[in-house]
């Protein structure tokens, strides 16, 4: 069984055989080493792992942001190593959004442009009511004028949500989403991304963090480069348990 | 994407300003020496002038044309060079900015459409602010040349329309070919690169910079070779050449020279800050390359142009003293001198304006020059150098010591005022000289007493047995003066300092401005792109004078780094000057400008320094929590 979940549905995303090393003689390291995946669509998977386990990999090449040694990424019926980089730049503003650790916000712009950003790089005009609805979704209709270094680590966090969902991604790729966050916007941001999962959207999510990973569906542990355990609708203990056996 | 452009302009003001700045000033000086070159080049001699008159304008108009001419060229390059690697700094300052648009889904061709459209509004908006600046630089520029005696009474620039087409072409042009090489580049970043914490660190030399670089020194290097073949003329012309192919070769190769000196500085030896300075140094040679980069290009030219200048000029005092035999100078106009033979023997040379034409057909090339009617015998008597001269005499010349491209055996075609001499044979040649002089010399009697009779002349007396000053002072007319040889070399020597010293202050004089504002335009957009840097070091334990004080630092170590690689292109220039004062006089000559050397490198530290001073304390103004908590 290579699914995270029993489902019935096509996977927003396979992968298969994935390998990718980093380095050469001495000092390889084998990031991914043969993984096989699925993530089936309106699930939300943690990816979890010690260090060097090879969890940004996966998700990195999962997105098309890196290239794989050997195997394969389908996002529905595209293959994802076989695109040019122009080709996975546009799969990137219309298939795949993206929430990472560090919110990668544009500071220039203000909340409401970097939501509107993938649309118009998509050659759209979005509509006014594309991007309130979007700012309102992550409770933020009020700052929609607001730089990032304006906004609190929380608030550009749900703006880069915001701009994730704006362009209803296939599939909603977040690297350490809280990871910056104290505890209390950190909840904001879970509850959601809970909320969207509720709405169809399918999350990979790569996180350290046990309450983070308790909110998904189903948790996949890795260690050097491969999936060793997984746990399905996993408690916030269940998942500490494993992770520290993992460590061991 | 434009408006993404003007947002990212609007939030990188000081960054985008020092741009504006660039296009501003380069567009100004380039739209003003090419307005002059133009307005000398078509000015009128002044209403009822004699022919013989509007020859002596049109021969004086010719050297300012020239040094007009050589100014716009100079202009060019310093707008080519610090327009685009400003442009181009500038692009690489902002990778992770660019990375982020990348994984938001922006294709590489979003990237170079969002960077040309920067560049085309701050292209713009210098040359908006550059043709008005233009006009006052050029009344400046107008005041400058008539001040230092180059140019005549009632010298202004003519405003001409085409120019504005021109100077959009200088601005939005040159701005937008900076960062198309850049963006390129730049476009190539990948995704992922926003996702580490700190830049890429790329070493900055491509295939293309390196292989450019390398011709360019190549082509300092056969100058350096050729310059001794290259006679009086062509050897000086190829010298002052040598520091512009030096500069250029010097600044493409920057990255990889700074990375190479970076790891011979001491690590270490200096405490902390300096330990930091130079890791930083050593870390980002590129950044401290371009930082470096307009200083090169200042140095460089202005001390090689100097370097040359003085050197040429020490040579040509030197040749006027090895090559003059006589006890006083009479110099007058009109009504030569005569003197009775028991005082001595004057050896007078008169000079006249002439229309030289060399080539014949198609390719035939008239040229407005100085012509010195001369006696041969006296002639050779002062001036013991110049060789067999007695073929000159009829309807003949000699080549002189200023002439170019033309030698015994060639006939030339001769006009003095309206008086066409026909084609004439060059029947003998004098030794050329570094100092230049008349390019042709006319036996007495081709010239008729009216033709001559507003000619300045110079006589070189050789006194007889027991005759004195007094005896000669008598038979002076009285509109002339009368000098001992030793006096009049030491201010012919001077009149050369000051003509050369003048030609260098309007060339070089406004460059160096424009290539000064490069100097500081780069340490502050340096200095304002590390403001996170800055941060993390005092969140480290540095205090904010620390900060400021390893920017310091660093400036000081980037400084000398751009003093040595200008200091090295000028050093081309002298070389070349060296080799060529010995092979054209026999005397290899080397004057360095030390005075102006010393300021060059006192003010180059000094503004430098302030700089960042200034730039670091203002980019340390938050506190540092605020800065790392807002992270783009």
């Amino acid at each position: 069984m290579i699914n995270t979940l029993p489902s019935t549905l096509a996977p927003a995303i396979s992968v298969r055989g994935l390998s990718r090393t980093y380095g050469n003689g001495p000092t390889m390291v084998r990031a991914a080493d043969g993984i096989d995946i699925d993530f089936p669509p309106g699930t939300w998977t943690a990816v979890m792992g010690p260090s060097g386990s090879g969890k940004s990999t996966l998700l990195h090449c999962a997105a098309g942001l890196e290239r794989v040694d050997a195997g394969r990424v389908m996002l529905g019926d595209t293959d994802l190593t076989t695109l040019d980089d122009d080709e996975l730049a546009v799969l990137r503003r219309t298939r795949i959004g993206f929430v990472f650790q560090s919110f990668n916000l544009i500071g220039s712009l203000t909340a409401a442009q970097n939501v509107a950003l993938p649309l118009r790089l998509q050659g759209r005009r979005p509509r006014r009511t594309e991007i309130t609805d979007a700012l309102a979704a992550v409770g933020l209709s009020d700052r929609a004028r607001s730089k990032p270094r304006q906004l609190s680590g929380g608030q550009q966090q749900r703006v880069s949500v915001a701009r994730a969902m704006v362009t209803r991604p296939e599939v909603l790729f977040a690297d350490e989403p809280t990871g910056a966050l104290d505890t209390g916007s950190a909840r904001g941001v879970l509850d959601l991304l809970r909320s969207t999962v509720e709405g169809g959207q399918t999350i990979v999510m790569v996180t350290h963090d046990p309450v983070a990973a308790a909110r998904a569906d189903a948790v996949v542990f890795l260690r050097d480069g491969r999936i060793v355990d997984r746990l399905v609708t996993p408690g916030v203990r269940e998942v500490t348990d494993r992770l520290v056996a993992l460590e061991r | 994407m434009m408006r993404l452009s003007w947002a990212g302009l609007r939030d990188r003001r000081s960054l985008f300003l020092g741009a504006v700045l660039t296009v501003c000033a380069g567009v100004a000086l380039v739209q003003s020496s090419l307005l002059l070159l133009v307005t000398a080049a078509t000015l009128d001699p002044p209403a009822g002038a004699s022919p013989i008159a509007r020859m002596r304008f049109a021969e004086s108009n010719e050297a300012l044309v020239a040094v007009l001419a050589v100014t716009l060229g100079l202009a060019g390059l310093l707008a080519v060079f610090i327009i685009a690697s400003t442009f181009a700094f500038a692009v690489e300052q902002r990778r992770r900015e660019l990375a982020l648009l990348r994984i938001v889904g922006g294709s590489r061709r979003h990237l170079r459409r969002l960077l040309l459209g920067e560049a085309l509004l701050l292209g713009v908006a210098g040359t908006v602010a550059g043709v008005p600046t233009g006009i006052a630089a050029m009344a400046a520029q107008a005041a400058l040349l008539h001040r230092l005696g180059l140019a005549p009474d009632g010298f202004t620039g003519r405003w001409q329309g085409w120019v504005v087409p021109v100077s959009v072409g200088t601005g939005i042009v040159l701005a937008l070919a900076g960062v198309l090489i850049a963006a390129r580049r730049a476009a190539r970043i990948r995704p992922l690169d926003a996702l580490r914490e700190a830049d890429e660190v790329t070493s900055g030399m491509t295939p293309v910079r390196l292989s450019l670089g390398l011709i360019a020194a190549a082509g300092a290097l056969v100058l350096i070779g050729l310059s001794p073949v290259g006679g009086a003329v062509g050897g000086q012309a190829m010298a002052t050449s040598v520091s512009v192919c030096a500069v250029i070769s010097l600044s493409l190769l920057g990255p990889a020279l700074a990375g190479g000196l970076a790891r011979l500085l001491p690590a270490g030896a200096t405490g902390p800050l300096g330990l930091l300075a130079v890791a930083n140094v050593r870390d980002d040679a590129r950044r401290a390359a371009s930082v470096a980069a307009p200083l090169v290009v200042l140095t460089g030219l202005l001390l090689g142009q100097a370097g040359a200048a003085s050197t040429f000029t020490a040579a040509g005092r030197a040749e006027q003293r090895h090559d003059t035999r006589a006890d006083l100078v009479v110099e007058g106009t009109g009504t030569p001198l005569t003197l009775p033979p028991a005082t001595g023997v004057a050896a007078t040379e008169t000079q006249v304006p002439v229309a030289l034409t060399t080539g014949s057909g198609d390719m035939a090339y008239t040229r407005i020059t100085s012509g010195l009617v001369v006696d041969a015998g006296a002639y050779t008597r002062v001036h013991p150098d110049a060789g067999d001269l007695t073929g000159l005499r009829g309807a003949v010349v000699a080549a002189g010591p200023g002439a170019d491209g033309f030698s015994p055996g060639d006939t030339v075609g001769i006009r003095v005022g309206d008086t066409d001499l026909g084609r004439l044979p060059v029947v003998a040649a004098v030794p050329q000289r570094i100092g230049g002089g008349a390019s042709v010399l006319l036996p007495a009697g081709l010239l008729t007493a009216g033709q001559l009779a507003d000619a300045p002349w110079r006589s070189f007396v050789t006194l007889a047995p027991g005759a004195g000053h007094d005896d000669v002072a008598d038979a002076v007319p009285g509109s002339a003066t009368l000098v001992g040889v030793e006096q009049w070399l030491r201010q012919d020597g001077a009149a050369r300092t000051s003509s050369s010293n003048a030609v260098l202050v309007a060339v070089m004089g406004l460059g160096a401005l424009y290539a000064l504002i490069g100097v500081v335009n780069s340490v502050v957009i340096t200095v304002g792109a590390r403001r996170r840097e800055f941060a993390a070091a005092r969140t480290a334990g540095l205090t904010r004078a620390q900060v400021v004080r390893t920017a310091v630092t660093e400036s000081a170590l980037v400084t000398g780094f751009g003093l040595l690689l200008g200091g090295t292109a000028a050093a081309g220039t002298l070389l070349a000057a060296l080799i060529t004062t010995g092979a054209v006089s026999g005397r290899p000559t080397l004057d360095l400008p030390w005075t102006l050397a010393g300021a060059v490198v006192g003010c180059g530290f000094l503004i430098t320094a302030a700089t960042s001073v200034l730039a670091s304390r203002a980019a340390t103004r938050e506190r540092p929590v605020t800065l790392l908590a807002a992270r783009e």
